[in-house]
C-alpha cells in the first residue's frame, strides 16, 4: 500500500486513465499551466500536452457544453468546475442536455463525460464558495453522482466514473485534498453504486457522506469506548444508491442516522430516511435522525462555520438521543 | 387547587369517557360551570368546576376512557404549584425535539410509544404492548424490551400473553373497541348474570281488554298509547303488593325499596338503555305512555340525564315489536327481577270447551332466586296477568 493524499490519488486516477485510453481529455479553469488550484492536475499538461489538457475561459456553461460536445463526438472528457458554487451556472447543460441525450435519442447517443467539482465547506471560504447541494443533482434522472471520502475511493471511483458511459458528476471535498490514506499499488477500479462499510457495528447505523465520513468514524470510535458500536456506511455514490447495504445494516441495528454536509431540508438524509421508512419500517427501533447543516447560508466567521458544520460531537449527540 | 375526578354516577359505573373539554387550559372558570362532557355507562353528562379558578391542567385527550376516581383536571390559582405527580416528568423532555413549545406539553395518558420493530415483534408474539415497560428514550418500548418480554413469556406465560398463537389463525375482519353504552351493557349484564341466581317463569295473558281500553284512550286523547305502558303500569301496581320483588340484595342486606320506579329498556343505535319512570305505580297509564315516549326520544338523541338513568327498582323489557314470542331477559343489576313480554298475537284458546280466537301475550319474569322463591314470584306474575286482563283496575 502507498500513502497518498486525496488530491494525489485523484491525479493518479486521471493519469492512469489518460495513459490507458487516448480519448480521455481534461478541461477546466487553471488546470493546465497552473496545474489546478488544488494541484490535482499537477504535471499532466507537461506529460500529455495541450491537446489533452486544456485551460478554458472562465465560463462554466461553456466548459460543460464543450465537454458534452466532446463526449457526443467520441471523446471521454473530464471537465472541472472549480467550486461547486459555480456548478449552477452550467446546470442547464448538465441537467437538461447531458442527462437527457441518451434517453431522448432512443439510446443512440451517449454522453460519457465526468464533471469534477469540489465543495469547500469547513475551509472558511464564505457563503459563496462553500456550498454543497448534491440533492440538486441526484434529482436529475440520467446523472450519476459520486462523493468519495478517502484517497482509496477517490482514485478507484474516478477511474470508474471515467470508464462509465453516462454523465457523472464527481464531487470532491476540498477539506480532504491534503488528507492521506492507503492506496493500493497498481490498477484497481471501485465500482459505482456500492456502499462501503467503513466500520462494523451492531447498535446503530450511521450513513455518512464525503467529509462527514471521517466525523462519523471519530464519533464511532468514541462511542466504542461507551460500548455503543456504530456501523459507519459510506454510500460513495448517491446516484445510483446502494440501498440494499443500508437496509441490511438498519435491519440489524434498528437505528439510523444520516450525516452529511448538505442542508437538512430535502437533502441526502431526507432521501435515505424516506427510502428506509418505505422499505424497512418494521425494522426501525427508533426515529431516523439527520445530522446536517442548518438551513441558513454558510457563515464566514471561522467559529461560526465550525458551529455550523456537522461534526463528531453532533453525531454523538444524535446517537445518544436514539440509544438513551 | 381543585382536583376534578372522574365521577361515579351509578353503583356499577367503572369508567367514563371524556367526550369533550368545554374549557381550555388557562381559561378562567367559575364554580358550577361545566368544564367537561363525559360519556358514562349510561349517558352523556357534564361535570361542573368545583370552584372558581384557572383551568391548570386537562389531563386526558378527548376520547380517553378514564377510571372512576382518577383525576382528570385541575383548577386553581395561576401561580399555585401543581401536585408533584402531575408535573411534566423529566423523561418526556427527551423524546421531543428542540422546540420549546413542544417540551412544555402536558403528559397525556395514552398508549405507550413503541418503535416499529417493537410493535411488529409484539404483534407476532401475541404480546400486549401496554403490559411492557419501555426502556428507550422517553420510555419508548424498543426491541430489547419486547425481546425480554418474550423471554419472560417462556417462563411465566400468564404474565403477558394476551392472544394465544392459535387465535391468530382466525382472520379478524374488524376490531371494535368496546366503549360507551355497549361497554356499559356488557359489564352490567355480566355483573348481573354472575351475581344473581336467575330463574325464569312464564305466563300467558289475554290482551283483549288492554287492546280495547287502549283504543278508547287513543280515541279520547288523540295520542298513540303504547302497550308497554300498560305492562309497566301492571307491573308497578303488582309490585305494591309484592315488595320483596321491588328490592335488591347488597352483600347480606336485602333492601326493599320505598318507591316503585320501573325502568324501561330502550334500544338505541348506540346500545341498550333503561331510563326510569319514577313512582310508576302512582302514575296513570296515559302519563306513563307519554313518559316512555319522551324518554325514547331523548335516548335516541343521547340526551338522557343521570337522574333519568338511576333509581330503577324493576325493569320491563319488550321484544314483541320484533316478533319475539317468549324470551328470558337478564336482570338489570342490582334489581331483583325483570319482566319481559313478547308479541301480542291471536291464538286459539279454549273457553267453556269451545275453541276461540284470543289476543295473547307471553309474560316472562326473570327473578333472583336468592331473594324470592318460585311461589311468591309466580303470585306476582299472576297479579300482573290479572291486572292486564282487567285494566280498569290499573288507574
Amino acid at each position: 500500500m502507498l500513502e497518498l493524499t486525496y488530491a494525489d490519488a485523484l491525479r493518479e486516477a486521471l493519469r492512469e486513465e489518460m495513459l490507458r485510453d487516448p480519448r480521455v481529455v481534461l478541461m477546466g479553469e487553471e488546470i493546465g499551466v497552473f496545474e489546478g488550484v488544488y494541484k490535482v492536475t499537477r504535471g499532466l499538461l507537461k506529460e500529455f500536452g495541450p491537446e489533452r489538457v486544456r485551460d478554458t475561459p472562465i465560463s462554466e456553461a461553456a466548459i460543460a457544453g464543450a465537454a458534452i460536445g466532446a463526449a457526443l463526438a467520441g471523446l471521454k472528457p473530464v471537465a472541472e468546475i472549480m467550486y461547486m458554487d459555480f456548478l449552477p451556472i452550467c446546470l442547464d447543460q448538465i441537467a437538461t442536455q447531458a442527462a437527457k441525450m441518451h434517453f431522448m435519442s432512443g439510446g443512440k447517443l451517449k454522453v460519457p463525460m465526468v464533471l469534477r467539482t469540489q465543495y469547500s465547506l469547513g475551509r472558511v471560504h464564505g457563503a459563496q464558495h462553500s456550498q454543497f447541494f448534491p440533492s440538486w443533482l441526484f434529482q436529475v434522472p440520467g446523472l450519476k453522482v459520486v462523493l468519495p471520502s478517502t484517497p482509496h475511493d477517490a482514485k478507484g471511483l474516478l477511474k470508474a466514473a471515467i470508464r462509465d458511459e453516462d454523465p457523472v458528476v464527481f464531487i470532491e471535498s476540498g477539506v480532504l485534498y491534503r488528507t492521506k490514506g492507503p492506496v493500493p499499488h497498481g490498477e484497481y477500479v471501485t465500482p459505482l453504486g456500492q456502499c462501503d462499510i467503513k466500520k462494523k457495528g451492531d447498535d446503530i447505523t450511521i450513513v455518512a457522506v464525503s467529509r462527514v465520513v471521517h466525523e462519523a468514524l471519530a464519533a464511532a470510535s468514541k462511542l466504542d469506548e461507551q460500548e455503543v458500536t456504530a456501523e459507519v456506511i459510506d454510500p460513495r455514490t448517491i446516484q445510483p444508491l446502494d440501498l440494499a447495504t443500508i437496509l441490511e445494516s438498519v435491519k440489524r441495528t434498528g437505528r439510523l442516522i444520516i450525516a452529511s454536509d448538505d442542508v437538512k431540508s430535502g437533502g441526502i438524509g431526507s432521501e435515505i430516511a424516506a427510502r428506509v421508512v418505505e422499505e424497512a419500517f418494521d425494522s426501525l427501533d427508533a426515529p431516523i435522525l439527520r445530522v446536517a447543516s442548518p438551513d441558513t447560508p454558510i457563515p464566514f466567521s471561522p467559529p461560526l462555520e465550525q458551529a455550523y458544520i456537522p461534526n463528531a460531537q453532533k453525531i454523538i449527540e444524535a446517537v445518544k438521543k436514539l440509544t438513551g | 387547587m381543585f382536583k376534578i375526578a372522574m365521577p361515579r354516577l351509578d353503583p356499577a359505573m367503572q369508567s367514563g369517557k371524556i367526550v369533550e373539554w368545554l374549557k381550555k387550559e388557562g381559561e378562567r372558570v367559575e364554580s358550577d360551570v361545566p368544564i367537561v362532557r363525559i360519556e358514562g355507562e349510561k349517558t352523556t353528562f357534564e361535570v361542573d368546576s368545583p370552584g372558581p379558578g384557572i383551568v391548570r391542567r386537562l389531563l386526558f385527550e378527548p376520547g380517553t376512557d378514564v377510571q372512576v376516581g382518577q383525576t382528570i383536571a385541575l383548577v386553581g390559582a395561576p401561580d399555585e404549584p401543581l401536585p408533584v405527580e402531575l408535573e411534566v416528568p423529566e423523561t418526556s423532555q427527551v423524546v421531543v425535539t428542540e422546540r420549546e413549545t413542544v417540551v412544555s406539553a402536558v403528559p397525556r395518558i395514552q398508549e405507550a410509544a413503541a418503535s416499529p420493530v417493537a410493535r411488529k415483534m409484539a404483534r407476532e408474539a401475541g404480546l400486549d404492548l401496554s403490559k411492557i415497560k419501555g426502556s428507550g428514550p422517553g420510555g419508548r418500548i424498543v426491541r430489547e424490551d419486547v425481546q425480554k418480554a418474550i423471554e419472560q413469556m417462556k417462563t411465566r406465560p400468564e404474565a403477558i400473553v394476551v392472544s394465544a398463537q392459535v387465535a391468530r389463525a382466525v382472520p379478524i375482519a374488524k376490531t371494535i373497541k368496546l366503549a360507551g353504552k355497549r361497554k356499559a351493557t356488557a359489564e352490567r349484564l355480566l355483573y348481573g348474570f354472575h351475581t344473581s341466581v336467575p330463574v325464569t317463569i312464564t305466563m300467558e295473558a289475554r290482551m283483549e281488554a288492554v287492546i280495547d281500553q287502549r283504543k278508547d284512550l287513543q280515541k279520547r286523547t288523540g295520542e298513540e298509547i303504547s302497550v308497554t305502558a300498560y305492562v309497566v303500569k301492571a307491573a308497578a301496581k303488582a309490585l305494591e303488593d309484592h315488595q320483596m320483588i321491588n328490592s335488591s340484595l347488597e352483600g347480606d342486606e336485602l333492601r326493599l325499596y320505598g318507591d316503585v320506579n320501573v325502568a324501561v329498556a330502550i334500544n338505541t343505535p348506540d346500545g341498550l338503555v333503561a331510563p326510569v319512570i319514577p313512582q310508576t305505580n302512582k302514575k296513570p297509564v296515559l302519563e306513563i305512555s307519554r313518559g316512555i315516549r319522551e324518554l325514547t326520544e331523548r335516548a335516541m338523541q343521547n340526551r338522557l340525564t343521570v337522574s333519568d338513568l338511576t333509581g330503577g327498582t324493576f325493569t320491563v323489557t319488550n321484544l314483541g315489536g320484533y316478533g319475539v314470542e317468549l324470551f328470558a331477559p337478564v336482570i338489570n343489576p342490582p334489581q331483583c327481577a325483570i319482566l319481559g313480554f313478547g308479541r301480542t298475537s291471536e291464538k286459539p284458546v279454549i273457553v267453556e270447551k269451545q275453541v276461540r280466537v284470543a289476543s295473547v301475550t307471553t309474560l316472562s319474569l326473570v327473578f333472583d332466586h336468592r331473594i324470592v322463591d318460585g311461589v311468591p314470584a309466580a303470585q306476582f306474575l299472576e297479579r300482573v296477568k290479572e291486572l292486564l286482563e282487567d285494566p280498569t283496575r290499573l288507574d
